[in-house]
């Protein structure tokens, strides 16, 4: 279809703040009064706090309040009520905030923090779920089960499994009797850190009105402020919380996290903004880490490669608090199958309670992990049955007229796996594949992928349009800016929707709950196809009530009426129309009585019939696929055991591109990411439960040089809920990456690994075992 | 102790009272509230906070503000002209180099360091200039694409 805005590649509107140092992140805000807090954190991962002298630090130059959680005594989160703002009389993790020094500065308040003295008593420390579900082992929660939770979730009192979910399609593992061939391993995607250029930070001002005001470097503001008010028990319109531009968050910045810390810092000094933000080291250890999914699969598939039963465990480190890591764990689990057809599954997933930062969302949330286990499966059935990968993938793909893990069908309108498919294989494994030369081997691997978003009843998108004078646009929307774009979007679907040049389109900039329109929170990939939708429902509005005016106007009916971006005029006779500017305020009759509404609309919208599990743990819970393909072509070093990606293949099959640019940055981004993980990236925690490498120096993100070089394509099949035809893009990019670069290893060197990252060292050992 | 320290920053001429050991990041963003230069890391790794100091791209967060005395610095704030983008700016600008936007202004001021002292730096001088500095957002070829943009543009208005 013929688009005048969509499929084009605008610049994006925050382009020029962003390249002249202008673009107002947080920790550029200052606000009369500031103060700085600077905040304690354990020596111990797990322990009871006995005692907390903060004399000497009160005494210290600049400190305006020593805070400690002494008297905290409230819960909060979002999905389980586990998190404290502070610890009270006991630590669970490394970065948990013990105490606090509001100073005039940062340096004062640091100072200040490093003479508090605490008495702990050590308790075990559980850094592997699979330590922490052991029969005897201390409960990190002794509360377990007792907390506020949705009614979906299921914790399991007097373990530390924080929740269970269960899911069983057809006979479960009954299926596997139709098997003639079984193959059962694990996969470890170890923890890993969102690791934005920006760290995580807030202000919060408690006001002598007794409202509070609040800046978070977030994707929620809408969670912030229902949360905050909860715990402080004033009405939700008297929290007003900000979103400055974000400097990236791929996951950590979502769901509520350090804002509540610093709002009970601030709660000790009303009338004063309190600013913190997290060094590189607590942005690894304070605010949230991701992955940690221990996957144990077992697949059974007949003879000739139909698959038949998949049965799977998804072992879920969930950190100290659980809020944020059980739908984590809920997604990896019933997206497991990856884009494969199962009649029987068996899956279980299961949120553990550890001592390690919490867990929460990573960009792509839980699906890079558990299709990790899925993709280098497939490999490895493939084998097993003698078969070819792509052929035994082929017969199984979620395509058409199949019916996913959730018991959801899927349609044409979901996308075309086999499409996506295709042109990988072919760009990629038709042509020969490079022979081992002196120092290197070299080696192709596949994945196909699918993700939907983990979802919730509410999660939806408001819009609020407003026409001008002159017919120029104004839109307002609660989607967070971190970097993806969606600004540049909601222009080109805006013009295309009200027919407007997107340069005449001006798109909110800063986030602000007084103002934006009630949005649930940006996440899951859904801001295109979520908010495009509500774009257009909201756009269609105003062109109603330009008609309704013009109707009032030209003496005729509103069907008889069409418009054009510029008039709104009668179908049969184009000549008899009224500009927008002369309706864009209500009309103004020639002796001054002004007629019709003023042209502002406002919409939402949410994915259709989005629903909770049923006892079977299915539902239609993904509603929103998109399917792709992706290839790495590697290079190992002999001497050293190095991985080289040269070249990174991806095709996804999106529905409709609704910006070139773009898409292109977030698969090339989205691939790069989880290079690093596959290849670099891994919290490394001691038995003690300390994290060794909180810093870019000992945590590695790929730098320019490591980034491989990559092809790009999208194939077009229109989805029905997103604008134009588009579904979500943004987090898919991050799944194929880890397998197809170990299905490479193994084309290379016939050396199967489970576990990511692949280092050098790894590699090089078993290189001389295969030896 | 607290010195009195003279540089020009973006054309100004500034004298600063402060500790000469306390880092140029903190002068700049605190000090003279230029937020533009960013913070990403604890120990120099991530090139956010890069500036030019006296024609070279040095890292704020390293550099003691006492090196800069009697210097000339620029910071990203003084890169454009008015409403007009330096070629850099314009180029990252519109070759998709900028998602979040916060190792932005670091990569540009590194580019400025190179490319305007060697505009016909090589591809692999480049390549190393931006290796200095992490990005988690584009994975890096739309800033590549924007560096040789730039270039070109540079050399072109060179030879004039
Ligand atoms: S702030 Fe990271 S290198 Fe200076
Ligand atoms: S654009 Fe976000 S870190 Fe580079």
């Amino acid at each position: 279809m013929e688009y005048k805005y969509i499929g084009k590649s605008y610049i994006r509107p925050d382009a020029i703040s962003k390249v002249t140092g202008k673009a107002i992140y947080l920790d550029d805000i200052r606000l009369p009064g500031m103060l700085h807090a600077a905040i304690l954190h354990p020596e111990y991962a797990h322990a009871k706090i006995i005692n907390i002298d903060t004399s000497q630090a009160e005494l210290m130059p600049g400190v305006v309040k020593v805070v400690t959680g002494k008297n905290c005594n409230f819960h909060y989160g979002d999905n389980i009520k586990d998190l404290i703002p502070i610890a009270v009389d006991r630590v669970r993790h490394i970065g948990e905030p013990v105490a606090a020094v509001v100073a005039d500065t940062v340096q004062n308040a640091q100072k200040a923090v490093e003479k508090i003295r605490v008495v702990y008593e050590p308790l075990p420390v559980y850094v592997d779920a699979r330590d922490a579900i052991k029969k005897d082992s201390t409960l990190i929660h002794e509360e377990n089960g007792d907390y506020w939770h949705l009614p979906t979730l299921n914790p399991q009192p007097g373990t530390n499994v924080a929740n269970l979910y269960q899911l069983k399609k057809g006979k479960g593992s009954g299926g596997f009797e139709d098997a003639d061939v079984v193959i059962e391993e694990e996969f470890l995607y170890p923890l890993g850190s969102c690791a934005a250029i920006e760290t995580h930070g807030s202000i919060v001002w408690f006001k002598e009105d007794n409202t509070i005001e609040a800046w978070s470097s977030s994707i929620c503001p809408f969670i912030i402020r229902d949360d905050l008010a909860h715990s402080y028990g004033i009405p939700v319109s008297q929290v007003r919380v900000h979103i400055p531009e974000i400097g990236g968050c791929f996951g950590y910045k979502s769901d509520i996290t350090v804002e509540q810390t610093i709002a009970y810092i601030a709660s000790f000094v009303p009338g004063y903004p309190v600013k913190w933000v997290a060094s590189r080291a607590e942005d690894f250890t304070s605010t949230l880490l991701g992955h940690g999914i221990r996957t144990k699969m077992k697949i059974g598939a007949k003879k000739n490669g139909k698959l038949v039963a998949i049965k799977a465990e998804i072992l879920h480190s969930g950190g100290a608090y659980a809020d944020t890591s059980v739908n984590v764990t809920i997604a990896a689990t019933h997206n497991c199958t990856g884009p494969y057809e199962f009649e029987h599954c068996d899956l279980t997933g299961l949120t553990v309670y550890t001592n390690t930062p919490p867990v929460g969302a990573f960009r792509g949330y839980g699906h890079q992990e558990s299709q990790f286990a899925t993709e280098r499966m497939m490999e490895l059935l493939a084998r097993k049955l003698g078969m070819d990968s792509f052929t035994l993938r082929e017969m199984n793909y979620l395509s058409e007229g199949k019916v996913n893990s959730l018991g959801e069908t899927m349609w044409k309108l979901n996308g075309d796996i086999k499409a996506c498919s295709d042109k990988v294989k072919d760009s990629v494994f038709s042509k020969d594949k490079l022979n081992e030369d002196e120092n290197y081997f070299y080696g192709r691997g596949f994945a196909a992928v699918m993700k939907s978003p983990k979802g919730a009843p509410f999660s939806t998108k408001g819009c609020y349009i407003k026409m001008n004078i002159d017919g120029s646009v104004n839109i307002n929307m609660g989607g967070a800016e971190v970097g993806q774009g969606l600004r540049t979007i909601v222009a080109q679907i805006a013009g295309e929707a009200l027919k407007i040049a997107p340069e005449k389109i001006r798109v909110y900039t800063e986030l602000d709950t007084q103002f934006s329109p009630y949005e649930w929170q940006t996440i899951g990939s859904m801001f295109t196809t979520q908010g495009g939708r509500a774009i257009i429902r909201a756009a269609d509005k105003l062109i109603l009530i330009l008609k309704q005016t013009a109707a009032q106007v030209l003496k005729t009916d509103v069907d008889f009426l069409d418009y054009d971006g510029e008039f709104v005029f009668l179908k049969n006779d184009p000549s008899v129309r009224v500009s927008i500017e002369e309706i864009a305020r209500g009309y103004i009759t020639s002796d001054g009585i002004t007629i019709g509404e003023v042209a502002q609309s406002v919409s939402d919208a949410r994915l259709p019939r989005y629903s909770n599990p049923d006892k079977n743990g299915q539902g239609s819970m993904g509603v929103e696929y998109t399917f792709g393909a992706q290839a790495a072509e590697i290079r190992i070093e002999k001497k050293t055991g190095k991985i080289f990606v040269d070249h990174f293949t991806s095709v996804f099959d999106v529905g409709q591109v609704i910006n070139p640019l773009q898409i292109r940055g977030s698969v090339l981004g989205g691939v790069t990411i989880s290079v690093g993980a596959t290849l670099y990236e891994k919290v490394e925690f001691d038995t003690e439960g300390k994290i060794l490498n909180p810093q870019f120096f000992q945590y590695h993100i790929p730098t320019n040089k490591e980034a491989p070089k990559q092809t790009i394509e999208f194939i077009e099949n229109p989805g029905s809920v997103g604008p134009f035809g588009a579904r979500g893009i943004g987090e898919h990019p991050v799944i194929g990456p880890a397998p197809a670069i170990l299905n490479a290893i193994y084309d290379a060197v016939g050396v199967d690994f489970f576990e990511i990252p692949v280092t050098p060292e790894k590699m090089k050992k078993a290189l001389l075992e295969k030896q | 102790m607290v010195e009195k320290i003279s540089f020009s920053i973006n054309g100004q001429p500034r004298e600063v009272e402060v500790d000469p050991e306390m880092m140029l990041i903190d002068v700049i963003r605190e000090v003279l509230s230029l937020t533009g230069t960013k913070h990403g890391c604890d120990n120099a790794t991530c090139g956010t906070c890069t500036v030019i100091l006296n024609g070279k791209a040095v890292k704020s967060c390293n550099t003691p503000v006492k090196k800069a005395s009697n210097g000339t610095l620029l910071t990203i704030e003084g890169l454009a002209k008015g409403k007009e983008l330096h070629p850099i700016q314009k180029s990252i600008a519109e070759s998709g180099a900028i998602q979040c936007g916060f190792c932005t202004p670091g990569i540009v001021m590194e580019l400025y360091g190179l490319l305007e002292s060697k505009p016909e730096a090589s591809e692999t001088e480049i390549n190393n200039a931006l290796n200095k500095h992490l990005c988690r957002c584009t994975g890096y070829e739309p800033i590549q694409d924007g560096a040789l943009m730039a270039q070109k543009i540079i050399i072109n208005r060179k030879n004039y």
